[in-house]
């Protein structure tokens, strides 16, 4: 495990933010006070999806360690790296950090989904979060995360990590963490992500 | 989505794991290896993939169709036939007097 690098200042009782909890709080806001603020699990691990796309997970981490991908032009990888940045107040294990061939770094996340036609807004902030723990702890440029959807088939997608995103994710963290202070926060304003929702019949929508 | 789902398994166990997993999933038995009922797009890939794991595909079969309140009033059935409202969810809760 990487500790932060001034440990001395390392304060047990900070919360930090991981992108699992970033994704369900782009998805929908009311998520994350209803589990973190009021303390409503949602039970996630009983869903056949989520086992199995644990399953592959611990199956990447095992097989075929060298294996340099040929769509991405990259020199090395390291796998399964859990970082800490106490800069940005964000925590989390990244599958894969790739070394590129122009001596920048780019993470590369597994996801057991299929790919519809577009990437979404919640994978990208993903993304751009390791990207800003990676830049903090290893002193080195970010410019591209990389996303494999493989549930079907593996589709590899390339997210630019530009100024843009990165202003977004560091305000939805500030956002994130005033809800962890107890604001009450409004809910999405697309129906659609209501329909399959485990907090559907507590949230006053 | 309204969704039918139709099997042919040979194994006992298989077949009641998935009989079952329909069930959890609200569906309601039509007949003996039929399944229809209103499904949110989520939960049916979440059958399919239960269904990949479980079944043999050499011996096995699983149709998945989905299908449309339209098709359900068009459709014409002879003998004993399943119980539309509560299938489509028109009927939310029973009230019972005591």
């Amino acid at each position: 495990m990487k500790l932060p690098q001034n440990s001395s200042e390392f304060n047990e009782y900070s919360y930090f933010v991981t992108p699992s909890d970033m994704i369900e709080f782009t998805y929908c806001r009311r998520y994350t006070y209803f589990m973190k603020v009021l303390n409503i699990l949602q039970h996630e691990e009983k869903r056949y999806n989520v086992r199995k796309g644990r399953e592959i997970h611990k199956i990447r981490e095992s097989q075929n360690i060298q294996y340099i991908r040929k769509k991405i032009p990259m020199v090395s990888k390291e796998i399964n790296v859990n970082l800490i940045s106490e800069k940005y107040k964000i925590r989390g294990i990244i599958d894969e950090i790739l070394t590129m061939n122009d001596n920048t770094l780019s993470p590369l996340d597994y996801k057991f989904t299929n790919y519809n036609s577009k990437t979404y807004k919640t994978h990208k902030i993903q993304s751009t979060m390791y990207s800003l723990m990676i830049e903090d702890l290893y002193n080195k440029p970010v410019n591209y995360g990389y996303i494999i959807y493989c549930k079907d088939k593996n589709v590899l997608k390339e997210i630019k990590i530009s100024e843009k995103l990165r202003t977004e994710t560091l305000e939805s963290i500030n956002s994130y963490m005033e809800v962890l202070k107890g604001k009450y926060p409004e809910a999405t304003k697309y129906e659609r992500r209501c329909l399959d929702c485990c907090y559907k019949n507590i949230c006053p929508r | 989505m309204l969704l039918w789902v139709i099997y042919d398994i040979q194994e006992n166990k298989v077949r009641t794991k998935i009989s079952k997993s329909c069930l959890n999933f609200g569906l309601y038995r039509v007949q003996k290896s039929v399944f229809l009922g209103e499904v949110a797009k989520n939960r049916f890939e979440e059958l399919k993939l239960i269904t990949k794991d479980v079944i043999n595909p050499e011996t096995d079969s699983v149709y998945f169709l989905p299908t449309s309140k339209e098709f359900i009033d068009k459709s014409y059935l002879i003998g004993q036939s399943f119980d539309e409202e509560l299938v489509l969810d028109e009927i939310t809760s029973k009230f019972f007097r005591i």
